[in-house]
C-alpha cells in the first residue's frame, strides 16, 4: 500500500438551487453529467485515461439506478469507462473521493472522476402501502367484477402520499427526523433559539459577502435550466441578502411545534446541485505536469449515537487527529457542514469540552476550542443549501479554494452524517 | 440467353426463390431479371409439389431496390414505354395467379417495382432492420408506379393512405408498414429464420391463416362511399405544394380518380398508359438526370482510404448565432460531443434555446423521443473561454464575416488546440487561402460552408485552401455525409460556388427593379419558373445586411460583372432595411403575412417594364453565365456537381434538372444569343463566358462538355 497524498486536480459545481425552484426540472444525472463533462474538458486529460467514475448520491433516483454510470455516459465518456455510485448519506460526495483514494493507494487505478449529485426536488412522493395493495389487486384482477371489488377497497385516506424527502431525512432505527436529532443537541447543550438564529443569520451575511465578491463564481459552472426558453442559472439562489436574527425569529419551529428551537430558517436548505473533482496520486499529477488545486492528506469516518448524529464531526476529527498527530492549531480554515445552526454550536461546545472528550472520545484532553473566525468563513449550507449527496464534494472544493484565496495551507473539511456518523478530511494547498 | 439471377429450391413443399443478381450489390428489376422471373413463374404454376413459395433476396439490406432507372431514362417513345410496362404488369400478375400462396420476405430496401412485386404476393413479412424501407417513390423520378402499384397498394391499404404514400414518395420502415397494413408481420432481423418458419406454418393452417387475413385493412366508409373526396383533397394539397409543376403527381391522382370501380385489367392498362406518358416528359428526364447527378456526387471516390480519416469525437463551435446554433444542433444530433464557445453565458443560453427548439421540432415529428433528445442535449457544453479546446478534434468558426476577427480567432484556436486538430470556417464568401495565411498549421484549415437554416439545407460546400491536407478534406466530407448532408468540394474563390452564382441573380433582379420593374411581378415570374421563393422574398429571408455584405465581397472580387445594384445599396445603406428579422425589407412582414414596402418605390430610378421572357432570361442567364465561369475556372468538378449544389443549396427546381441542365435544354446557342442581346442592351456583365461561347459553337452542352 502506497502512502502519499491524493491530488485534487480541479473541482467545480453547479449553482445550488432551492428545491422546487430553478433546477427542479433537471434530474440529478443531468446535473451530474453537466459538471463531470465540464470538468473533464477543463482538466484536459484524455477521456479514455480515466479509470473510473465514482459519484455520491443519496436519493438514488429510480429511473437512473447506478446514477454514476448514467452520468458517465451522458457526459460523453466512452462505454469502456466503468462507473459506480457510493452512498454515505450526507457525506456521499466526500465518500466518492475517499473511495477513489483507497483505490489509488491500493494500486487499482490512477485517475478518477469523483463527485456528488442531488436533486431533492425530484425525490418522489410514494403511494401508501394501502393504496399499493389496491393497485396490486387491480393489476391481478381478470374480470370487471373483480376490478370493481378491488376498487371498492379504496378509501380517501389511502390517497395521502408518503413524502419521500421526509422519509429520507428520518432515521429508520429511531424514527427521528434529522431536525429532531438537532433538537436533542439543543437540549443536551442548552442552546437557545436566539443563539441559533444569530448563527444562521451570520451564515447568510457571510455568504452574501462572498457571493458579492465573486468567490462562489470561481467554483460555479453556469447551467442552462430551461433550454427551450434559453434560461441560464449563474449563481446560488438560497442566500437571503440582509438577513437578520429578527427576521428569523418570526419563523415557527418545524420539528417540535410547541417547544422546539429548530426552524426552517436556522436549518440547512433543501436544494438541487452537483459537484465534481478529478483525483489522482500526487506523483501522478507531477508526472502529468498538472498543477493541482490541492491535496487530500488524510480522511476518517466515525460512528456515534444516531439520535445525536450532528456531533459526527467531533468523532471523526478526533480520529483524524489521532491518525495524523495534527491538532486544531495546525488547522487554518475549517469547513464544517451546517446541517443545523444548533448542530454547529453543539460541535463548538463538544470540541472545547474536556468532559465530553473524556466521556465520549476516550481521551483526557479536549479537541480544543475552534476559532470561529476560521470556521465556515463564507457561510454554509444554511445560506447556500444542502443538496445532501453533493455537499461533501462542495466543501472539499470550497475549502481548497478558500485556503488559496487566503494564502493559507491546511484546512479541515468535516460533516455530520444522518444515521450517526462523522466525516473529516485534512486538505492542503501545497 | 441463360441467366442466373434467381435460384429455386424446394424442401418439403416449401419453395424459396432467391433473387441474387450476380456481381451486383443490389437487386433491381431490369429487362433481364423480369424475363427470367417470368420463366420461373411459368414453370412454377405447374409444379404440384409446392405448397407455398417465398421470395427472398440474397443481398444484404436490400430486397429489391426497384426498377432499372437507366431503362426508364432511355424510354423516349410512348408506345414502347407502354409495351414494356404492360409486360411488367403481366409478369408480376402471374405471381397472384399461382395455385399456392406466396410470401415476400423483406429484409432491406423494398422500393418501387420491388414493392410492386411484393404487393402481388399473398403475404409480406418484413424485418425491423434499419435498412428495411418500403415504398413507391416513383414520383421522385417524374414517373408513377407502373407495375400495378397504384391498384394493388390501394386494394391493400385503402386509397387515402396509398395516395399519401405514393405522392409523398415515402419510405416506410417495418414497424410503421405493419401499422399501415402494408405487410402482415414485422420481426426482428435476428429472429427472421424461425419467425418465417412459424409464419409459413401459420398460413398453411386455415384457422391461423384466417386470423392473419382478418388483420388486413378495411376500407373506411368515406373510402367506400366518397372516393372522389379523397382525390379532390389530395389534388388541392398537391397543387398547393408543387404548384402543378410536377405532372406525375397529378397523374397519380388522376389514376386514383379514373380507376375507381374500374375492372382490374382495364385499370392496369390505364396505369400503364399513364406511366408511358409520364416517362417521356422532360420533367421525368430532368428528375432522372438529377437522380444520377446526386448518385454521382454520393459515389464520388473518397480522397483517402477510410483508415486515413481523422477521428472526430470532440467538436467545438465558435459563435452561437443562427449558423453556429444550427451546427451545434447538427453535431449533437450526430452524437458528437460539442463545445460551444460564446461571448457570454447569456449568448450561450440563446444558442441552447435555438438548439433545443430544433430538437423539439424533431420530437413533435416523432423522429426522436424525449430521452434521445435529453441524451443529445447533454453532449453540448458551453463556456466563455477556450480552456477546454485541447480536446477538440474539430473546431468550426461561425462568427461575423470580418477578416481581422476571424484571423484572431484562428490564432487563439491554434494556441490551445492540438496541431493535428482540424480548424474549419463557415464563412460564406471570404477567401479560404487568405484566411489561413497567418496560421501556423494551415494544412489543417478548411472551409465548411453550411447553408441557412442548417437544420434543413442539405448542401455543404467544402473549400480546401491550397495547403489543406487531403485527410482533412476527406474527413470533413465524411463528416458532412454522416450528418446526412450533401458535401460538394469547391475551389476557393470569392463567394465559392453557390453564392457566387446566386448573388448575381438577386443583384440582376434588383437592377430590373431599379429600372422600373415591380417587386411582385419579378417574384411571381421567378416562382412560376419554379424557384422556391422569389428573389426579393429570398433577400428578405436571408437578411439584406447579409446579402449586401456578400454582394460587396463579390463586387470586390469580380469587378464590373458583379457591381452591386444601386437599389440594393440604397435599400441597405440609406433605408437600413434588414428584411424579415426586422419585419421590413422589400416587403413589410406581419407574422406570416406580407405586403409590399412602399419605400421601395422611391428607390427606383427608371420606369421601364420588361417582357416576361426578358425578366426570366435576365435572372436565369446571368446565373448560367457565371456557372460557365465557375466550370472553366475549375471551381467545381463538373456540371453534375454544380447542378446538385444549386438544387441543394438554393432549391433550384429539380424538375428543371438543375441550372446547367436548364441551359442545355434551352440550347446553348440560344443562350449565347440571348446573352449577347442582353449585353448590348444592359451592359458588359452579360458578356458570355468563353466556355459558353465554345460549347455553343461546337453545338455541345454543359453536360457533354468539350470533346
Amino acid at each position: 500500500m502506497k502512502h502519499e497524498r491524493i491530488a485534487i486536480i480541479d473541482g467545480i459545481r453547479t449553482p445550488i438551487a432551492k428545491a422546487g425552484g430553478l433546477l427542479k426540472n433537471i434530474q440529478a444525472e443531468t446535473l451530474g453529467a453537466h459538471v463531470v463533462q465540464e470538468l473533464a474538458l477543463r482538466v484536459g486529460i484524455d477521456y479514455d485515461r480515466y479509470d473510473e467514475i465514482i459519484i455520491g448520491n443519496v436519493s438514488q433516483p429510480v429511473h437512473a439506478a447506478n446514477i454514476a454510470r448514467v452520468i458517465g455516459l451522458k457526459a460523453g465518456f466512452g462505454e469502456s469507462i466503468p462507473a459506480y455510485t457510493v452512498h454515505r448519506n450526507c457525506a456521499s460526495g466526500m465518500e466518492s473521493i475517499s473511495t477513489a483514494t483507497a483505490k489509488i493507494l491500493s494500486g487499482q487505478g490512477e485517475i478518477y472522476m469523483c463527485g456528488g449529485v442531488e436533486s431533492m426536488s425530484n425525490i418522489p412522493l410514494l403511494f401508501s402501502p394501502a393504496l399499493t395493495a389496491v393497485f396490486e389487486g387491480l393489476f391481478k384482477s381478470r374480470s370487471v367484477a373483480e376490478k370493481l371489488k378491488n376498487i371498492s377497497h379504496l378509501r380517501p385516506a389511502f390517497l395521502k402520499p408518503i413524502i419521500g424527502l421526509m422519509q429520507g431525512l428520518t432515521d429508520p432505527t429511531n424514527g427521528l427526523m434529522m431536525g429532531s436529532t438537532a433538537e436533542i443537541l439543543a437540549q443536551d447543550f442548552g442552546i437557545s433559539r436566539e443563539a441559533q438564529d444569530i448563527y444562521a443569520s451570520m451564515s447568510h451575511n457571510k455568504a452574501q459577502a462572498a457571493q458579492m465578491a465573486g468567490i462562489f463564481a470561481q467554483e460555479i459552472v453556469p447551467i442552462v435550466y430551461d433550454a427551450l426558453r434559453g434560461k441560464m442559472m449563474m449563481d446560488d439562489d438560497g442566500i437571503r441578502y440582509d438577513q437578520t436574527p429578527d427576521k428569523l425569529a418570526k419563523l415557527q419551529p418545524f420539528f417540535d411545534r410547541k417547544n422546539g428551537t429548530v426552524t426552517a430558517g436556522n436549518s440547512s436548505q433543501v436544494s438541487d446541485a452537483a459537484a465534481a473533482v478529478v483525483v489522482m496520486s500526487e506523483s501522478k499529477a507531477k508526472e502529468l505536469g498538472l498543477e493541482p488545486l490541492g491535496y487530500l492528506s488524510a480522511y476518517a469516518y466515525a460512528g456515534l449515537d444516531p439520535s445525536r448524529m450532528g456531533l459526527g464531526p467531533v468523532y471523526s476529527t478526533a480520529k483524524i487527529f489521532k491518525q495524523t498527530g495534527l491538532t486544531l492549531k495546525d488547522i487554518e480554515i475549517i469547513e464544517m457542514n451546517e446541517a443545523f445552526a444548533v448542530q454547529i454550536l453543539a460541535n463548538l461546545k463538544a470540541f472545547a469540552s474536556v468532559a465530553y472528550a473524556k466521556q465520549h472520545l476516550n481521551q483526557s484532553t479536549a479537541l480544543g476550542s475552534i476559532d470561529e473566525s476560521i470556521l465556515n468563513i463564507h457561510g454554509g449550507a444554511i445560506a447556500l443549501g444542502h443538496p445532501v449527496g453533493m455537499t461533501g464534494t462542495r466543501i472539499v472544493i470550497h475549502l481548497l479554494k478558500a485556503l488559496r484565496q487566503q494564502n493559507k495551507n491546511r484546512g479541515l473539511a468535516t460533516l455530520c452524517i444522518g444515521g450517526g456518523q462523522g466525516a473529516s478530511m485534512i486538505l492542503e494547498v501545497s | 440467353m441463360k441467366t442466373n439471377n434467381f435460384t429455386l429450391t424446394v424442401v418439403e413443399g416449401i419453395a424459396t426463390l432467391v433473387f441474387d443478381i450476380p456481381d451486383s450489390k443490389v437487386n433491381i428489376l431490369n429487362h433481364q431479371s423480369m424475363e427470367e422471373l417470368n420463366g420461373h413463374l411459368d414453370a412454377l404454376k405447374n409444379n404440384k409439389e409446392i405448397k407455398v413459395l417465398r421470395f427472398v433476396s440474397a443481398k444484404k439490406d436490400i430486397f429489391i431496390a426497384g426498377a432499372d432507372i437507366t431503362e426508364i431514362r432511355s424510354l423516349d417513345d410512348c408506345d414502347r414505354a407502354y409495351e414494356i410496362v404492360r409486360r411488367g404488369q403481366i409478369i408480376l400478375e402471374k405471381i397472384a395467379y399461382l395455385p399456392f400462396p406466396t410470401i415476400a420476405v423483406i429484409d432491406g430496401a423494398c422500393l418501387g417495382g420491388g414493392f410492386e412485386l411484393a404487393l402481388r404476393c399473398t403475404y409480406r413479412v418484413a424485418t425491423e432492420n434499419k435498412a428495411t424501407k418500403i415504398g413507391l417513390p416513383e414520383v421522385n423520378l417524374g414517373v408513377i408506379p407502373g407495375f400495378g402499384g397504384t391498384q394493388t397498394l390501394k386494394a391493400l391499404i385503402g386509397p387515402s393512405k396509398a395516395l399519401e404514400l405514393i405522392l409523398g414518395a415515402k419510405y416506410i420502415n417495418g414497424a410503421k408498414a405493419l401499422k399501415l397494413g402494408m405487410i402482415d408481420a414485422c420481426v426482428p432481423q435476428g429472429y427472421l429464420d424461425f419467425k418465417l418458419e412459424a409464419f409459413t406454418k401459420a398460413i398453411l393452417n386455415p384457422a391461423t391463416r384466417e386470423a392473419i387475413l382478418n388483420k388486413r385493412y378495411k376500407f373506411t366508409m368515406v373510402e367506400r362511399m366518397f372516393p372522389w373526396l379523397i382525390t379532390s383533397v389530395a389534388y388541392k394539397t398537391v397543387m398547393q405544394k408543387s404548384k402543378g409543376k410536377y405532372p406525375a403527381l397529378l397523374a397519380v391522382i388522376d389514376i386514383f380518380k379514373k380507376t375507381n370501380g374500374m375492372e382490374l385489367t382495364r385499370a392496369l392498362e390505364y396505369e400503364a398508359n399513364t406511366f408511358s406518358q409520364m416517362a417521356v416528359t422532360p420533367e421525368s428526364k430532368n428528375l432522372i438526370s438529377v437522380y444520377f447527378a446526386i448518385e454521382a456526387v454520393k459515389n464520388e471516390k473518397p480522397l483517402v482510404d477510410k483508415e486515413a480519416l481523422l477521428p472526430i469525437r470532440f467538436t467545438s463551435v465558435i459563435g452561437g448565432g443562427a449558423m453556429g446554433g444550427g451546427i451545434v444542433w447538427l453535431f449533437a444530433k450526430m452524437d458528437l460531443l460539442v463545445r460551444l464557445y460564446a461571448r457570454s453565458f447569456d449568448k450561450a443560453a440563446q444558442t441552447l434555446q435555438h438548439v433545443a427548439q430544433s430538437f423539439e421540432f424533431l420530437k413533435k415529428r416523432r423522429s426522436l423521443n424525449s430521452r434521445e433528445v435529453d441524451m443529445k442535449l447533454s453532449l453540448i457544453s458551453y463556456g466563455t473561454d477556450l480552456n477546454s479546446f485541447g480536446h477538440s478534434d474539430l473546431a468550426i468558426e461561425a462568427i461575423v464575416e470580418d477578416v481581422a476577427t476571424k484571423k484572431q480567432t484562428f490564432k487563439d484556436l491554434e494556441a490551445v488546440m492540438r496541431d493535428d486538430a482540424i480548424i474549419a470556417t463557415n464563412t460564406s464568401s471570404l477567401s479560404i487561402n487568405m484566411l489561413c495565411e497567418d496560421m501556423k498549421h494551415p494544412e489543417r484549415f478548411v472551409g465548411m460552408h453550411f447553408f441557412n437554416p442548417v437544420e434543413q439545407m442539405p448542401l455543404v460546400e467544402i473549400i480546401p485552401s491550397k495547403q489543406t491536407k487531403l485527410e482533412v478534406i476527406a474527413t470533413i466530407v465524411a463528416l458532412a455525409k454522416k450528418a446526412g448532408k450533401t458535401p460538394i468540394i469547391v475551389n476557393d474563390c470569392p463567394g465559392f460556388l453557390v453564392n457566387r452564382i446566386l448573388l448575381p441573380y438577386i443583384n440582376e433582379c434588383a437592377k430590373m427593379l431599379d429600372q422600373g420593374e415591380s417587386v411582385e411581378r419579378i417574384d411571381a415570374l421567378i416562382e412560376n419558373f419554379g424557384m422556391p421563393m422569389g428573389p426579393f422574398i429570398l433577400a428578405d429571408t436571408v437578411g439584406l445586411d447579409v446579402g449586401y455584405k456578400v454582394a460587396s465581397v463579390l463586387s470586390q472580387g469580380y469587378g464590373e460583372r458583379m457591381e452591386v445594384s444601386k437599389l440594393l445599396d440604397r435599400a441597405y445603406n440609406e433605408l437600413h432595411l434588414l428584411g424579415k428579422k426586422a419585419n421590413k425589407g422589400f416587403y413589410l412582414h406581419e407574422g406570416k403575412n406580407k405586403k409590399l414596402n412602399p419605400e421601395i418605390e422611391l428607390l427606383k430610378s427608371g420606369k421601364i417594364r420588361f417582357t416576361d421572357e426578358e425578366i426570366v432570361d435576365r435572372a436565369l442567364l446571368v446565373m448560367v453565365n457565371e456557372a460557365a465561369y465557375c466550370l472553366s475556372e475549375g471551381i467545381v468538378k463538373n456540371a453534375q456537381h454544380l447542378d446538385v449544389a444549386m438544387i441543394m443549396g438554393t432549391g433550384f427546381p429539380p424538375f428543371r434538372g438543375g441550372l446547367l441542365k436548364y441551359a442545355d435544354a434551352y440550347g446553348l446557342e440560344k443562350v449565347l444569343h440571348s446573352l449577347l442581346r442582353l449585353r448590348d442592351k444592359h451592359g458588359m456583365r452579360f458578356e458570355p463566358a468563353p466556355l459558353l461561347r465554345e460549347l455553343a459553337h461546337k453545338g455541345s452542352t454543359f453536360y457533354k462538355g468539350i470533346r
